[in-house]
C-alpha cells in the first residue's frame, strides 16, 4: 500500500469506526480518604481503564469487566450471560481451549469469573512482572474470542450438569432463583445466573453470538489494574493491547424496569426437600432518590449485619424462633433489593418469624434509631468497606463496580463520608418511602 | 459471526471495501506480530519484603510481637496460646476448643453479651481458632478502635469466668455444628484420615467426635485455663500502620498484671509414617459422589526437606495442570477434581491427595493416585515440571500475606510453632535452589510407604464398587468402627 492509499485508509477508518471515542485525557482522581490513589481514562475504542499503584507485594490484580450481566438478556435467555462468562475459556485466536487457566497458573497465579445481574467479571492475580502476560490474554479474547457451535454446547452441558448437581445437594437453592423472580416481576431484572437450566438448553448460536457482538465490547468493558505497576509503563503496555481492538456498536441502554406488582405478594413453595421450614422476605427499591444508596446500605447493616443487629438478635438470640437468618443489599442496575433468608423449625415459628421482622422494620417508623446505635452500625460498615478494598483485588473490583453504578470516579474519596452521614431522620425517612406492602415480596417454603 | 455492518460499501473501490471491513465492529483485521505468543514475564520479580516482626518480652513471661503493615486504617490483634487440641487430656479431647470458644461468654463483671456487644460496637471481626498445636483469638479492628480491643481482649482473656449456664450452650451448639459437619464429606474423611494415620499420638485427640462433648465440665475447663493461659504460654501481636513502641506500652499497661507461671509442655515426637495397606471407608448415606484421601506423615516446616516437598506436592497436584487432575479428570474421567495438599503441625506434617470421585470409578482412582505417588517416590519429577512448580510457588508466594487473614495467619503460625520467620522472606531464593535430585530424594524418602487410603461414599457403594480391595475398615459417620471386609469374604 502506497502512502497516499495508506493515508486513505486511515482517513477510512477514522471515519467508519462506529463508535469511535476521543482519546480522552487523564483524569487525575481528586484527593481522597480511600487510602490508595488511581487514575482513569478512556481509549480511542472505548475501553475504561482505571489504574491503582501499590507497591507493597510483587503482585498486580488485573480485572476486565464486561457490562454484561443477567439484566442484559432477554426474555426466554436467562443463563445466557452465565454461559459467555464460561465461553470466555474455551479459547481465542491465540490462546487454545483452557489454555488461559495454564498460563496464569504457570507463573503462580489465579485467576476466576463471576456473572452478577450488573455485569460479568475476570480476574487474574499474578507475580506483577508478568502483567503483559494478563493483559495479553484479556485482550486476546476480547478482539478474537472463538466461539463454535461445539464449545456452546460443553459449555452448556457441563454448566447445567454442575448446577443439577448444586440444586440435588441444596435443597433450598432452587427457591432463591424463584424468589428473584417474585421480586423483580420484570422481564429482564428477574433473571438468576441459570434458574434450572432450562431456558439455557434453548439458547441457540445466533443468541450467544449476538449477546457476544453486541456486550463484549470494549465500549462495553472496563479494565482495571491494581498493584505493582509503574503507572506510564503500564499505559504503554495496555495502550500495546487494546488500543488496535475495534470498537463496537453503541452499547443498548439499560432497560427500563416495569415492575407488576400492585400489592404485597405472599407465595408458597411446597416441594422443598430439607428438614427445615423457612421463608424468603424481600423489599425492592425503586426509583431511587439521591443518597438512598448510602441510607439502604446503612440500614442493611443496622437489620442484619452482626450478631446485635435488629434481626438477628431478635430472632436468633432473644427469641429463638429460628436457626438461621441470612440477607443482604443487591443492586440490579438501578433497582435495590433487601432479601433475607431465613430456616426455622416449623411453620408456625415461620408465621412468628415473619410477623416480627415486619414488627423491627415498623419500629424504625415509629422510633428513630440511638445515636449509638447508629454509632456501631457505621463503625461495623466502615470496617467492612475498608476491608474490602485492603487486597488488590478487592480494590480492582471496587473500582469496576463503581464504574458501572454511573458514580462519579472523581467523587469516590468521599464516598465514605456520605455513608457515614446518614442519620436517623433519614432512615426513617427511608422506611415510610421504600418498606410498603407493594415493595414487598414474601415466598414461605413448607417441607414436601 | 453474523454481520449486520451499518456501512454500505455500494459501488466503491476495493480499497473502501477492505477498510469498511477492517473498521467493522466485528472485524479483528490483521494481526500484529505481538499477539502470536505469549509475552515473556518483564523482569525477575521483585523482592518480596515481609514487615519484621519485631518481639518484647514483659517481666511475666508474656511476649509481644508487632509488624508494621503501612497502607490501611485497619489492625490485628491476635492473642496466640500454645495449647491446641493436642493438649486436651487424653480422655476428654474436645476441652482445648472448649475452653477457647467460653473465652467471651463472661467474665467477672461482664455478661456473654455485654462482650458481644462491646465487640461489635467497635465494629470489631472476631474469630477464635483452636488448632492442632496453639490456640488463636483474632481481632481485626480500625485503628482508632485498637485501644478498646486491648481492653475487651484483656477482659475477656484474664477476667475469663467458666459458669455452667454458658458452657452447656456452647456444648449445645458445639454439638450441633458437630452434627451439621457430618454431612460434609471433606470433613468426614479428614477426620477419618488424621484420626487412622495418628492412631497412636496425642494428635488424636484432635478428632474428637461430638459424643464426648457433653461429659467435659467447668472443671475440665477451668483446668484447662489454669495450666495454659499463662503469659509464659503466650503471645500478643499486632500488626499494621502502629507505632510498635507505643502499641507495646499499652499492652503492658493491659497485661503486665496477668500471673505468670512455668507451662510444662513437652515436645512430641512425630509419628510414624503409615506403613501397611489400610482402606476406611466412612458412610455418608447422602453422598453424592466418593471423596477419596490418600496421603501419608511427613516432615515439620522446620525441615530441610520442607521446599523440596512443596515442589514434589505442586508436580503432584498442585493445580489444574498437574499430574493428577490431568490424569484422573481430564485423561480418564474418573474424578471432577484431583488435588494435593499438605499440612504442617509442630513435630510433623501430613501430605495427602484429595479427589472427588464419580462412585462407579472408586477402585480404579483410588489405584491411580496411589499408582501416581508410587511413580513419584520412584522416579521423582522431570526437570520441566520442577522449573514449572517452583515458578509457581515463587510467583504465588506473596499471594499468601496480602490479606488481613493471611498475613495474621503466617504471624501466628510463626511465633506459635518457633519458625524462622526470614524462611519465607527468603522463600523464593530457597525454592529457587530447589533440584530435581533434592525433589527425588523428597519422594523417595516421604513417599515410598504405603499411604492410608480414606474413602467416603454410600454405603450401597461397599458392595457395588469396592470388592477388589483385601480389607476395609468400615466407619460410620461418627467415626465409630462397625465392621472391617475382607476380599471374598461374604458382605
Amino acid at each position: 500500500m502506497n502512502r497516499a492509499a495508506r493515508s486513505f485508509f486511515l482517513i477510512l477508518l477514522t471515519l467508519l469506526v462506529p463508535a469511535a471515542f476521543p482519546a480522552a485525557p487523564v483524569q487525575e482522581a481528586a484527593p481522597n480518604t480511600l487510602g490508595f490513589e488511581f487514575q482513569e481514562y478512556r481509549l480511542r475504542n472505548g475501553l475504561r481503564v482505571i489504574l491503582s499503584a501499590d507497591d507493597r507485594l510483587p503482585l498486580v490484580t488485573v480485572v476486565v469487566a464486561y457490562g454484561a450481566g443477567t439484566v442484559r438478556e432477554r426474555p426466554g435467555q436467562e443463563g445466557l450471560a452465565f454461559l459467555l462468562e464460561n465461553l470466555m475459556f474455551r479459547g481465542s485466536e491465540n490462546v487454545s481451549p483452557l489454555q488461559h487457566v495454564g498460563f496464569v497458573q504457570k507463573v503462580g497465579g489465579d485467576l476466576n469469573a463471576t456473572t452478577t445481574p450488573d455485569r460479568t467479571l475476570f480476574f487474574q492475580n499474578l507475580p506483577s512482572n508478568s502483567l503483559a502476560l494478563a493483559l495479553w490474554l484479556e485482550s486476546d479474547r476480547m478482539k478474537s474470542l472463538v466461539i463454535t457451535p461445539a464449545a456452546i454446547e460443553i459449555t452448556r452441558t457441563d454448566l447445567i450438569r454442575e448446577h443439577q448437581e448444586r440444586l440435588a445437594s441444596d435443597p433450598y437453592l432452587g427457591s432463591f432463583a424463584w424468589f428473584d423472580a417474585l421480586l423483580y416481576p420484570d422481564d429482564f431484572y428477574g433473571h438468576s445466573l441459570i434458574n434450572a437450566g432450562e431456558e439455557m438448553k434453548g439458547l441457540t448460536e445466533k443468541d450467544v453470538l449476538d449477546f457476544h457482538r453486541t456486550y463484549y465490547v470494549p465500549n462495553n468493558a472496563v479494565l482495571c489494574i491494581v498493584g505493582n505497576i509503574d503507572i506510564a509503563e503500564t499505559r504503554e503496555l495496555v495502550a500495546r493491547y487494546f488500543d488496535t481492538i475495534p470498537p463496537g456498536y453503541d452499547v443498548p441502554a439499560l432497560p427500563v424496569p416495569a415492575f407488576r406488582q400492585d400489592g404485597e405478594v405472599v407465595r408458597k413453595l411446597s416441594a422443598v426437600q430439607a428438614s427445615s421450614f423457612g421463608f424468603h422476605l424481600g423489599f425492592r427499591f425503586y426509583p431511587l432518590q439521591t443518597g438512598d444508596v448510602y441510607s439502604l446500605k446503612i440500614l442493611e447493616y443496622l437489620l442484619l449485619k452482626g450478631e446485635t443487629s435488629r434481626l438477628r438478635n431478635r430472632l436468633l438470640r432473644r427469641d429463638l424462633m429460628a436457626h438461621y437468618l441470612s440477607g443482604g443489599l443487591e443492586s440490579r442496575g438501578g433497582v435495590l433489593g433487601l432479601k433475607i433468608f431465613c430456616l426455622n423449625n416449623n411453620a408456625d415459628m415461620v408465621e412468628r418469624s415473619e410477623r416480627a421482622i415486619l414488627s423491627e422494620i415498623d419500629k424504625l417508623r415509629k422510633i428513630p434509631v440511638s445515636p449509638d446505635e447508629l454509632a456501631k452500625v457505621k463503625k461495623l460498615f466502615k470496617m467492612d468497606y475498608l476491608r474490602s478494598q485492603s487486597t488488590n483485588l478487592g480494590r480492582a473490583i471496587f473500582l469496576v463496580d463503581a464504574a458501572f453504578s454511573g458514580k462519579l470516579m472523581s467523587a469516590l474519596g468521599t464516598e465514605l463520608d456520605k455513608y457515614m452521614k446518614v442519620n436517623a431522620p433519614t432512615l426513617t425517612g427511608l422506611i415510610n418511602r421504600h418498606f410498603t406492602p407493594r415493595n414487598r415480596v414474601i415466598l414461605e417454603l413448607g417441607r414436601k | 459471526m453474523n454481520r449486520t455492518s451499518r456501512v454500505r460499501p455500494g459501488r466503491v473501490l476495493c480499497l473502501l471495501v477492505l477498510a469498511a471491513a477492517a473498521a467493522s465492529p466485528t472485524s479483528a483485521g490483521a494481526q500484529e506480530r505481538f499477539r502470536r505468543t505469549p509475552p515473556l514475564p518483564a523482569a525477575q520479580p521483585q523482592e518480596l519484603r515481609l514487615p519484621r516482626i519485631e518481639r518484647v518480652s514483659l517481666s511475666n513471661g508474656l511476649t509481644v510481637a508487632t509488624a508494621y503493615r503501612s497502607g490501611s486504617p485497619l489492625v490485628t490483634l491476635q492473642l496466640v496460646v500454645r495449647a491446641g487440641e493436642v493438649d486436651s487430656p487424653p480422655e476428654r479431647p474436645g476441652v482445648a476448643a472448649l475452653t477457647a470458644r467460653m473465652i467471651g461468654k463472661g467474665t467477672k463483671l461482664l455478661s456473654a453479651g455485654a462482650i458481644e456487644d462491646m465487640v461489635e460496637s467497635m465494629g470489631a471481626d472476631y474469630s477464635v481458632d483452636v488448632l492442632m498445636d496453639y490456640t488463636v483469638f483474632t481481632f481485626h479492628v480500625l485503628d482508632e478502635s485498637l485501644e478498646r480491643a486491648l481492653f475487651v481482649l484483656k477482659s475477656m482473656v484474664l477476667d475469663a469466668q467458666f459458669t455452667e449456664r454458658e458452657l452447656g450452650s456452647l456444648k449445645r451448639t458445639a454439638y450441633n455444628e458437630l452434627s451439621d459437619r457430618k454431612k460434609n464429606p471433606e470433613f468426614l474423611g479428614w477426620r477419618q484420615f488424621l484420626r487412622a494415620l495418628f492412631e497412636n499420638h496425642p494428635y488424636q485427640t484432635a478428632t474428637y467426635a461430638g459424643d464426648v462433648i457433653k461429659f467435659i465440665s467447668t472443671k475440665d475447663v477451668t483446668s484447662f485455663y489454669d495450666r495454659y493461659y499463662r503469659p509464659d504460654n503466650a503471645v500478643i501481636l499486632v500488626a499494621g500502620a502502629i507505632d510498635g513502641a507505643a502499641v507495646g506500652k499499652r499492652i503492658i499497661f493491659h497485661f503486665a498484671n496477668w500471673v505468670g507461671q512455668p507451662v510444662d509442655r513437652a515436645v512430641l515426637a512425630p509419628p510414624p509414617a503409615n506403613a501397611r495397606d489400610r482402606v476406611c471407608y466412612v458412610e455418608d448415606p447422602e453422598a453424592v459422589d466418593a471423596t477419596v484421601f490418600i496421603g501419608n506423615v511427613i516432615m515439620a516446616a522446620s525441615d530441610p526437606d520442607f521446599f523440596p516437598f512443596l515442589v514434589l506436592k505442586q508436580v503432584l497436584g498442585g493445580t489444574t495442570q498437574s499430574r493428577l487432575f490431568m490424569n484422573l479428570r481430564e485423561s480418564k474421567g474418573y474424578a471432577y477434581y484431583a488435588f494435593s495438599q499438605t499440612e504442617f503441625f509442630r513435630s510433623c506434617g501430613v501430605f495427602w491427595a484429595r479427589a472427588r470421585v464419580t462412585p462407579e470409578f472408586i477402585a480404579p482412582a483410588v489405584r491411580e493416585i496411589a499408582r501416581e505417588i508410587k511413580d513419584m517416590s520412584i522416579e521423582g519429577a522431570n526437570p520441566a515440571e520442577v522449573e514449572e512448580a517452583k515458578s509457581f510457588l515463587i510467583g504465588n508466594l506473596p499471594a499468601r500475606f496480602e490479606s488481613l487473614e493471611g498475613f495474621a495467619e503466617w504471624m501466628a503460625r510463626v511465633v506459635a510453632l518457633g519458625l524462622d520467620e526470614g524462611q519465607w522472606d527468603k522463600g523464593p531464593e530457597r525454592l529457587k535452589l530447589v533440584t530435581v535430585e533434592r525433589v527425588r530424594a523428597a519422594a523417595q524418602q516421604y513417599l515410598s510407604g504405603k499411604p492410608l487410603v480414606v474413602i467416603v461414599g454410600r454405603p450401597e457403594w461397599l458392595d457395588r464398587y469396592l470388592r477388589e480391595f483385601e480389607a476395609i475398615e468400615v466407619y460410620d459417620n461418627s467415626g465409630a468402627l462397625k465392621t472391617t471386609l475382607r476380599k471374598g469374604e461374604p458382605r
